[in-house]
């Protein structure tokens, strides 16, 4: 299996350019980041700080950033917690209509986003809740329950529904075979699955631009705005620090990776067809 | 709790729980399950189910799909969906493969460090992205200065603003998606195909063309078809790098949503697209289901 020695040079080398072509747009942001003039160019012809203390001293890019970390800790909490105990409910359980029901926690992933946005902002009008980040937070919770689901499942994968059996059996409660025999397999499905909705959330702009009022307005929805009259350094520095998280979510990720020793963990959220560029 | 006897709970498994020594309260009660699944089930009947509904009863009103399907703006950006998706989809599963192979014939820590650098893209969010490349693309941004500094152009070219950048940004957004199934096709190839073939005398290129390439056509389907139904919905990047004549079907979906307030039209395309995304995605699982390759969820 060692493939250590390079047998296809050529193709090593024509795929320079194409990890640059990947790498290199999330790399130039940082940088951007520290322009001095009112308009972005790279590289930076003179390096400042004046961007970020810009903004962070403006209201409007803060309360974008309030209502974004808001939004995303309402679909962390409720993705973890609905999507992991649908997770481990129906672990080793057979019954009619088992499909249908994972069919429904997972189809708002496969769901085109502008769809699902058209369809929250006809549904939050009609029952009166427009204006806060509620709204947001509950959408960006039902596209992130998939995920936390998918993650806790693959968790539980390996564990063989017999020990539950076994451990209740042996006088383990509900609240014992939960906290001993589930709980360390599915941590980090949730750990996973928490970090996908943060993801999935903080990015989301489709949903969030559907559902956004003067006081809901998240971190995406005021870039994709505002870049639309003008490539302002307070956008980059908002861009310098979702790519700092983004890279913060790779690490944890590859980290699982290699602790795993196994590339196959990386692979089965790639279903998620609810992306929406 | 316990009183609460489902038919949907009287299955081997639990059947098996009910044999516990019936001393005191039952250890675990066979509903117990359903109260972990029923707040899912709730949650997503009154936020997801409640909105698609209401979104399928509007579609229904005005004779909207006859009036939406006459709009020519609507036909155009149909058009432009499938044009910009089938170029992004063409081009993206090509560089991904190159991508997956040269992954595959590295050693676990480079393959660990090269999946990194297709992951960062997957991790960070449409906007940085097209911000990205909006001040790469633009009249003074680092693709044009470098294309006149070696001389090859004497002014800027008009990279931004057209459908160039809308695919560009487009293929850059996809790729990890392309890459993933096509190097879980390769790495499920048997390494003693190869080395049967080469000590046969076959080549780098029979082996490539009469070996790896058939085998991973699964897994080239599962990605082009993966990618195709992802580019079908994109909605910011035509918006912050295309022009007005790159609008697609999402963004023609928000103008008669929020400029026209035409919901009974807005459903109806989005039903559409839902359609059309639905078929591909049933295609889709019926590749992995056939080759198996990994679980597809």
């Amino acid at each position: 299996m060692k493939r250590a020695s390079p047998r296809h040079p050529s193709a090593l080398i024509a795929s320079v350019p194409v990890f640059l072509f990947l790498v290199v747009p999330t790399a130039i942001v940082v940088p951007v980041a520290f322009n001095r003039s009112r308009y972005i160019t790279f590289p930076p012809d003179q390096l400042s700080t004046e961007a970020i203390s810009g903004f962070f001293g403006d209201p409007a890019w803060m309360s974008a950033l309030l209502a974004s970390l808001q939004a995303s800790g309402i679909a962390v909490v409720v993705a973890v917690l609905l999507g992991g105990s649908a997770a481990v409910a129906l672990h080793g359980r057979t019954f009619p209509g088992r499909a249908v029901v994972t069919g429904v926690i997972i189809a708002p992933m496969i769901v085109p986003a502008v769809v699902m946005a058209l369809a929250f902002y006809q549904f939050f009008i009609s029952v009166g809740m427009v204006g806060t980040v509620l709204p947001i937070g509950l959408a960006h919770a039902v596209i992130s329950v998939p995920y936390a689901f998918l993650t806790v499942r693959a968790g539980l994968a390996g564990l063989n529904p017999a020990l539950v059996r076994s451990a209740s059996s042996l006088g383990a409660g509900a609240f014992s075979v939960m906290r001993f025999v589930y709980l360390p397999v599915i941590r980090p499905g949730l750990v996973a699955g928490a970090l996908f909705a943060f993801s999935v959330s903080i990015d989301e702009t489709v949903i969030a631009l559907f559902l956004q009022s003067p006081s809901a307005t998240t971190l995406p929805v005021k870039m994709f705005t505002d870049i639309q009259y003008n490539l302002t350094p307070k956008i980059a520095v908002s861009s310098a620090m979702l790519v700092t998280v983004a890279t913060l979510g790779l690490l944890v990720q590859v980290c699982f990776t290699i602790r795993r020793r196994s590339i196959a963990r990386l692979l089965p959220l790639t279903a998620a067809a609810d992306q929406t560029g | 709790m316990t009183s609460t006897a489902t038919p949907v709970a009287a299955t081997p498994v639990t059947a098996a729980v009910g044999a516990d020594p019936p001393r005191g309260r039952p250890r675990r009660p066979r509903s117990a399950w359903l109260l972990l699944l029923a707040p899912v089930l709730v949650f997503d009947a009154v936020l997801f189910l409640t909105p698609i509904g209401r979104l399928v009863t509007q579609s229904t009103h005005d004779q909207a799909y006859q009036r939406v399907l006459k709009d020519p703006l609507v036909v155009r950006s149909m058009l432009n969906t499938f044009e910009i998706s089938a170029l992004s989809t063409l081009a993206t599963v090509v560089i991904g493969y190159l991508l997956a192979v040269v992954i595959w014939r590295r050693g676990p820590l480079m393959r660990v460090i090269l999946f990194a650098l297709v992951l960062l893209p997957f991790w960070t969010g449409v906007l940085v992205k097209n911000f990205a490349w909006a001040v790469l693309l633009q009249d003074n941004g680092l693709v044009n200065s470098a294309l006149q500094g070696l001389g090859i152009t004497d002014g800027p070219l008009a990279l931004l603003h057209n459908r160039f950048a809308v695919i560009v940004g487009m293929v850059h957004y996809l790729l990890p998606y392309a890459v993933f199934p096509i190097f879980a096709a390769l790495a499920a190839i048997d390494d003693r195909l190869e080395l049967a073939a080469r000590s046969l005398g076959a080549g780098e290129a029979s082996v490539f063309r009469r070996i790896i390439l058939p085998l991973t056509v699964p897994g080239v389907s599962a990605a082009g078809l993966l990618v195709f139904i992802i580019s079908t919905g994109f909605f910011i990047t035509p918006v912050v790098l295309g022009g007005p004549g790159d609008m697609m079907i999402a963004n023609e979906i928000d103008f008669y949503a929020r400029q026209l307030t035409d919901f009974a039209g807005a459903s109806a395309l989005a039903l559409l697209l839902t359609l059309v995304v639905s078929v591909l995605v049933a295609a889709y699982q019926r590749i992995l289901r056939a080759g198996g390759e990994y679980e597809a969820g």
